[in-house]
């Protein structure tokens, strides 16, 4: 239902950020380069995507934590039959879309989530953001409030002072005792003095009385409000204080991901012990966090509609409404659970785990260690045959190897099946395998059950390891197939360097394999092998360097199809080796002009002639493999958007796809010098260039009387001509031939080629 | 002796007889026919202002030959010297005269030591000359000159055969290539071109080393490359028949009685 489409992967490894990158649709896709460039870690990081789990030696140096994302093509609607009640707007977004892109995110403890990403979580971020919008509003208008009931308190406070000081002022505070103060009262003067303000202080007493009164009423109006803001400071501070210790444990986190960075291996008991009681504390600190802040938002928009001169019973059931309102039911982490629930099955199949083992443990088996040999394999045997441990308790010895006697029988007949379909091999291989128990010599394992695996192939009986790394791999790789087909959900198989034990034909059968399962499985595979992939389907190839080619500390960088000209040529070594075989340091190139020659040989001559000559144009020869490679050859340098032209000689083959590249490639019936270079009619190839007596002094090294063409006579002698040319460019590198040795006939022919190289625009 | 010794005798003499007679025959006939591959005199009156052929065979067939092709302004002019004499000799020169028209008759723009480098393969290739076994050492010697009509430049290569000019009465040795036309002991080297501007005039002499190698009857000494020079410049001035006349009876008298050890030939031209 969810096909994979393209990848992101950010903080992994060596790399920093892919970019969104595609897949090949047509479910095949080739990440090639050199070792070390990165192309594992591709594969390792989608693996993780789906099993979320991960080790701090994945972490780059400034720990920056790893996020990959997968798009993935769904069908139509899809999205709203998986997705219960999701409310009008998402549904009318949920409807309209044909992709969804899914983001694994780790956090510092290195445990991780799936959420929602691309423009579902737009949509969610956008509610979310009204959201905080919201709060936000409110809460500012919270802090007036409090801080205007703190100021009113104040004011209170200060004219109860006031007031208190004008009463001590006043005789007796009141009329009361006047006699008393007349009695005891001072000279005329002074005392009319003092009089005359009693007056004013009452007046300033009844003011203040009256302002205390309007006060004191407005304050137990807000009363409510007041002891909400209370409320709302405790909880912020609270939550202040969670995610202030959240952010501690962080730093220590971080610290232990360093020091695992740095060592390289776990860290000893006592660290781990004290390591558990921070991932702990980190986990449920985060967790109390989260509803802390759950709490603290609920009671911001309470606040807002207390306010408003809501009661807090009425207020409730509106915060409810109002949280409806603006937060879907769903959030990223919600959709993203959801929808990974569909994700296809991402399994990786190296050499390690994945090929069949001789032996192992039944006990590892079952419980899942996945770090010994092979188990990856046992598993998808028992998952092919559908046991599970009961199946090993069968008391009766006799029954029990009956039914493994029937297994290994359906097996073998199933994996004959494929190994001729898919392969087009007839050797009858038979798979067996046994069920034994350690003997007391194996001290604390006697007893203990283990499994035993056989290939037979005529007769002979040979442990997996013992048989050729090809029929091992297959079967292997045929298990995992078998074993996804079992498990019912569609199946992305990450395939790490499946070529790199294989023979060159075992490697192309691999390919077949692959195009056999494509429909069902889509493949993602590394290799730099050339027999791994196919020059007319480069639609298919990732190509994964380093921003530094030299350095192992630079980052990793993927170029897709149609940028494959600018990766290194080392990178796109498997490519030129199929279109060509470059020499170290040869092959196509953006700052040279590329010129492409009919095959190896060519390469090698034109090499030795350009090197003899002194030649320091920025030309750069291109053999291809054979000459009906060109036209192809020519296709990939325009799509590349390189500099090109043919060199063609004067043979039949040659004149022919010179007439083809004009009519089909370059679409021109003008023999445009910067398309097509044709040699003049003497030159069949390449050999020609040299007179006889050069070719025979420098290349053959023999005196036989030669009186055809060079090219003629090596094809005639069958003489092996990209060895005898490798060897002659290698002579004249080195200087054991000089132009001196040449006559006169081959350096005209050489100035003739140099003349040609020049005009080369 | 019995009269039937006597007969079987005679017999015997008479078969010895006819045989002979029929290799003389055959050889006579090969004689005319290596005769016929290489130019008629008379035919050579149309290609050059004025030239000559002094052709001695040793035996009826001869290891010399002369060559001349005419392809649009490239006249080619060539005189070879076969290794031996005879038969074999003969056998070689026709091989050369063919490789010499293969050569040239394909070609454009023909370079005299090319054309040599060429030749040398094919002799070679036809000998089954590889250096690594005990082959024929056969090969041939040759002087090669292609004169191009419109620009008056004539190129000059020699394996082992040098060429004579002669221009205002002054001899000019133009030296050939210490290298022979096949197997030699030393690897192949290629062919050095030499380029002459010719002038209205000049003469030229290819020639086989047969005159030069003739002992003196009187003298018993070889007449000598130097002698041979000394005997063109004094001559030079004479028409081409003339020299060609001075030249013969110089070698007859320097021969003499004694028996001519090597084909002579002498080819002189005047473009």
């Amino acid at each position: 239902m969810m096909k994979l489409t393209a990848f992101r992967i950010k903080n992994f490894r060596s790399i920093v950020d892919t970019g969104w990158q595609n897949f090949s649709p047509d479910n095949i896709t080739c990440l090639i380069g050199q070792n070390e460039s990165g192309k594992t870690s591709v594969l390792e990081g989608l693996k993780v995507f789906y099993t979320g789990i991960i080790s701090e030696d994945v972490l780059r140096s400034d720990l920056s934590l790893p996020e990959v994302s997968c798009r993935f093509i769904i069908p139509e609607g899809w999205l709203i039959k998986v997705t219960d009640n999701p409310g009008t707007e998402l549904k009318e977004l949920l409807s309209s879309l044909s992709h969804i892109e899914l983001t694994r995110v780790w956090i510092a403890d290195l445990s991780s989530e799936i959420v929602v990403s691309g423009e579902i979580s737009q949509y969610l971020d956008s509610l979310e953001d009204a959201w905080r919008l919201y709060l936000g509003d409110v809460t500012s208008k919270l802090d007036q409030e409090i801080h205007q009931i703190n100021e009113m308190e104040k004011v209170l406070s200060e004219l109860t002072k006031e007031e208190l000081e004008i009463k001590a002022k006043l005789p007796g505070g009141d009329t009361r005792g006047l006699g008393f103060r007349l009695f005891a009262r001072k000279p005329a003067g002074q005392v009319s003095s003092q009089s005359a303000q009693y007056p004013i202080l009452k007046n300033r007493l009844n003011e203040i009385k009256k302002n205390k009164e309007e006060l004191s009423g407005e304050l137990r109006g807000k009363q409510a409000l007041k002891k909400t803001g209370e409320i709302w400071k405790k909880l912020k501070d609270k939550y202040s204080s969670l995610d202030n210790h959240l952010t501690e444990l962080s730093v220590k986190l971080e610290e232990r991901h360093q020091k695992m960075t740095l060592l390289m291996r776990p860290v000893d008991d006592d660290d781990d012990l004290e390591w558990k009681g921070i991932l702990d504390d980190y986990r449920k600190t985060r967790s109390e966090r989260d509803i802390q802040k759950a709490e603290l938002d609920r009671h911001i928009a309470l606040s807002g509609y207390i306010m408003n001169g809501s009661t807090e019973e009425e207020a409730g059931p509106k915060v409810n409404e109002i949280i409806q309102s603006y937060k879907s039911q769903y959030n990223s982490e919600i959709l993203g659970k959801k929808f990974f629930e569909y994700c296809p099955v991402f399994e990786l199949f190296e050499d390690f785990g994945s090929l069949l083992p001789n032996r192992i443990d039944m006990e590892d088996i079952i419980t899942g260690n996945d770090q010994v040999e092979g188990y990856k394999a046992a598993r998808n045997f028992l998952s092919i045959a559908q046991l599970d441990y009961s199946f090993f308790q069968q008391p009766s010895s006799r029954i029990l190897k009956q039914k493994i006697e029937n297994l290994n029988h359906t097996l073998t007949r199933n994996f004959q099946d494929f190994w001729q379909q898919s392969i087009g091999r007839n050797n009858k291989i038979h798979i067996q395998f046994e069920l034994d128990h350690y003997s007391a010599a194996y001290g604390q394992k006697a007893g203990k059950p283990y499994l035993e695996f056989w290939i037979k192939d005529e007769g002979e009986r040979l442990y997996p390891k013992q048989r050729s790394r090809g029929v091992r791999w297959f079967l292997s790789f045929y298990m995992e197939l078998k074993a996804s087909a079992n498990i019912n959900k569609q199946m992305v198989l990450l395939v790490d360097e499946p070529g790199v034990s294989l023979h060159a034909r075992a490697q192309e059968d691999v390919l077949k394999v692959f195009e056999d399962i494509k429909d069902k499985i889509q493949v993602i595979y590394t290799t730099h092998s050339p027999h791994l992939v196919e020059i007319n389907k480069l639609h298919r190839v990732l190509a994964v360097q380093r921003d530094d080619l030299d350095s192992l500390r630079s980052t990793t960088r993927i170029l897709d199809p149609l940028r494959l000209s600018s990766a290194s040529p080392d990178t796109l070594s498997p490519l030129q080796s199929i279109l060509g075989n470059p020499v170290s340091g040869e092959g196509f190139s953006s700052r040279k002009f590329n010129l492409i020659v009919n095959d190896t040989g060519s390469f090698y001559i034109l090499n030795a002639i350009i090197h003899l000559m002194g030649f320091k144009g920025k030309v750069s020869v291109i053999p291809s493999t054979n000459i009906s490679s060109i036209p192809l050859m020519c296709n990939i340098l325009m799509g590349w958007g390189l500099e090109f032209s043919v060199l063609l000689f004067e043979n039949d083959k040659e004149i022919k796809i010179g007439d083809l590249l004009k009519e089909t490639v370059f679409k021109t019936d003008s023999n445009r010098r910067d398309l097509i270079v044709k040699m003049p009619e003497k030159f069949f190839n390449s050999e020609d260039l040299l007179s006889t007596l050069d070719f025979k002094n420098h290349i053959l090294k023999t005196r036989e009387g030669i009186t055809v063409a060079n090219s003629e006579y090596i094809r005639e002698k069958e003489i092996p001509r990209n060895f005898m040319f490798s060897r002659f460019l290698t002579d004249v590198k080195d200087e054991v031939i000089k132009l001196s040795d040449f006559d006169e006939e081959s350096f005209e022919n050489f100035k003739l080629v140099i003349d040609i190289f020049k005009g080369l625009k | 002796m019995t009269p039937q010794n006597q007969h079987s005798s005679d017999l015997i003499s008479f078969v010895q007889n006819q045989v002979l007679d029929d290799h003389f025959a055959s050889l006579r006939y090969a004689g005319i026919i290596q005769k016929a591959l290489m130019p008629d005199p008379e035919i050579l009156k149309g290609f050059f202002k004025d030239s000559f052929v002094l052709f001695l065979p040793r035996d009826i067939v001869s290891g010399d030959f002369y060559y001349v092709l005419r392809i649009r302004q490239y006249l080619c002019i060539a005189a070879g010297d076969c290794t031996g004499h005879g038969v074999p000799g003969a056998l070689l020169s026709i091989l050369g005269i063919s490789f010499l028209n293969d050569i040239l008759q394909g070609r454009i723009d023909p370079k005299a030591n090319r054309v040599l480098n060429m030749m040398r393969e094919k002799i070679m290739k036809a000998l089954h000359q590889t250096g690594e076994k005990a082959e024929t050492k056969d090969s041939i010697d040759i002087g090669l000159c292609i004169a191009d009509c419109d620009s008056g430049k004539l190129q000059y290569s020699g394996a082992n055969r040098p060429l004579i000019m002669i221009r205002n009465g002054e001899l000019t040795e133009f030296k050939p290539d210490k290298m022979t036309l096949g197997l030699a002991p030393l690897r192949e080297q290629p062919f050095t071109n030499q380029i002459i501007e010719t002038l209205p005039g000049d003469k030229f002499y290819l020639f086989s080393d047969g005159f030069a190698d003739q002992f003196g009857e009187l003298t018993d000494k070889k007449f000598k490359h130097k002698h041979l020079k000394r005997v063109i410049s004094s001559v030079s001035e004479f028409k081409m028949a003339k020299q060609k006349d001075v030249l013969q009876s110089t070698f007859l008298e320097w021969k003499g009685n004694t028996q001519q050890i090597d084909d002579v030939l002498i080819f002189g031209f005047q473009l």
